[in-house]
């Protein structure tokens, strides 16, 4: 196992720190004593087989579900519980968070009051623009496609401008075109030295622009390496080669 | 931002939102409206009671119009928040949880109080009964106040659960039920037209479950909403 955990101090501005984090569901351990630094700035893939915990980690760390034990730091001090540092959070799930009923304009700007974002109006209507859905900005969610949610999904969890982002399987159930759109916004988001941890069952497409791999089994972060540096892996190296 | 205004503002954001939800789907009013006029009317008809008689029996069938209803309503507010795990974006922002209850709390109020008041008239013309007394107004307030703090902190509780429209009735009917007898006798009292010193102590009652289950929606609302 390859623990970079140094310190528990996450000194830099979206520096993730996870140390011996335990989550238990019912007996059955999930997440056994995983530790992981995932540096300011980096765009680490997450990979692992399926039911390995990828969510459980991301939601742990998003602050949506309380872990039995260890310890986590993101940013310059406290952890994802607490509700100021959450602002600094953005996280994409399995499932859009978006109200069926409303429309494109009306999700955002519930969600940018709750951010209690000054010029509300003026940055729903640039997020919109940015992944390309203003034609359909007066839609019920409802009426869109399920890329169409995955964007505004998109949308919704970039909106605060934060400095972490936990990205649960992006890719999902976007199209040629979709996808390519989400690989140009990562790849900008990381030149904006964003820190973005991102689960992926199918990470190829993103080796390209992402920065390290973790590798999740068992419980435990087993690999955890540079792009550059993952042919000197090879256990990962075979993983990622079947599962292309 | 001053907390308290920022907190003030995360709930009237979660009230505004559920109301702007309500409006663009009337999914929740209409259905708790039928509902609870279906039982005005079956209970009228069922019974073919002389006036002096459903002039007794209006504040009980007020009330158990009034419970089913807003059960309904707190059922549609719980699978609001499901459907796309949208309470999980609001769990994600950086407001405290208790304003997410509260926002809760106010928005199914204002939809179950909605449906008294609609109720009001119609009970006067079937029961022959005068149901428009300022005391009756408050003890509604009152009574669905408990009624709603309790239910959506029992709400928040089944939704992890696959059988919630099941699991709230079953948790939120006997843990209510000192609210709704407290409701009926004070409303009973009212409308037979006695002094209030005869139903004060319902209405402290009353006044005491919505401190009650506001603290405890305030102290448990977060660890329940969390895995």
């Amino acid at each position: 196992m390859v623990n970079n955990l140094n310190t528990m101090s996450a000194n830099s501005t979206g520096q993730i720190v996870v140390k011996n984090l335990v989550k238990r569901y019912h007996t059955r351990p999930v997440l056994n004593k995983l530790s992981i630094n995932v540096d300011a700035g980096a765009l680490c893939i997450l990979v692992g087989d399926n039911g390995v915990g990828k969510t459980t980690l991301l939601r742990i760390l998003a602050g949506l579900v309380r872990p039995d034990s260890g310890e986590i730091s993101i940013g310059k001090s406290g952890s994802s519980r607490e509700s100021q540092h959450r602002r600094m959070i953005g996280y994409l799930g399995h499932q859009s968070m978006l109200y069926q009923d409303l429309n494109a304009i009306e999700n955002l700007t519930h969600y940018a009051r709750l951010y209690h974002l000054p010029e509300a109006e003026m940055i729903v209507s640039e997020s919109i623009r940015s992944v390309g859905l203003e034609e359909s900005q007066y839609q019920m969610v409802r009426t869109y496609s399920r890329g169409m949610q995955q964007r505004l999904s998109v949308a919704r969890s970039l909106l605060h401008d934060p400095e972490v982002l936990l990205l649960d399987e992006p890719y999902t159930g976007l199209d040629k075109q979709g996808a390519q759109f989400l690989d140009k916004r990562l790849q900008s988001l990381h030149q904006q030295a964003k820190t973005i941890f991102l689960a992926a069952h199918r990470p190829h497409r993103l080796l390209s622009f992402a920065s390290h791999v973790a590798w999740l089994k068992d419980g435990l972060i087993v690999e955890y390496s540079s792009v550059a540096d993952i042919l000197g892996k090879s256990d990962l190296a075979v993983y990622l080669q079947e599962s292309a | 931002m001053n907390p308290i205004r920022a907190y003030l503002s995360a709930v009237w954001n979660i009230l505004r939102k559920d109301l702007q939800v309500e409006w663009r789907g009337r999914q929740g009013v209409p259905v708790m409206l039928v509902f609870a006029l279906l039982v005005v009317f079956l209970f009228n008809f069922a019974l073919q009671l002389s006036p002096d008689l459903q002039a007794g029996l209006s504040a009980g069938l007020l009330w158990v119009s009034l419970a089913f209803a807003s059960t309904l309503g707190l059922n549609r507010s719980v699978s609001l928040e499901q459907e796309n795990k949208a309470m999980d974006g609001m769990l994600m922002a950086p407001v405290d949880r208790s304003a997410i209850y509260f926002g809760k709390v106010l928005s199914n109020f204002s939809f179950t109080f909605l449906v008294g008041l609609v109720l009001l008239p119609v009970f006067s013309l079937f029961y022959q009964q005068n149901m428009f007394k300022l005391m009756l107004v408050l003890v509604m307030v009152l009574g669905l106040g408990a009624y709603t703090s309790l239910g959506t902190l029992l709400a928040a509780l089944s939704i992890q659960t696959r059988t919630r429209d099941v699991l709230l009735p079953v948790l939120l009917y006997p843990l209510a039920l000192p609210i709704l007898i407290a409701a009926v006798e004070a409303s009973r009292s009212i409308l037979a037209g006695q002094p209030v010193a005869d139903y004060q102590s319902w209405m402290t009652f009353l006044l005491a479950c919505n401190i009650l289950f506001t603290a405890a929606g305030l102290m448990f609302f977060e660890t329940i909403l969390e895995e």
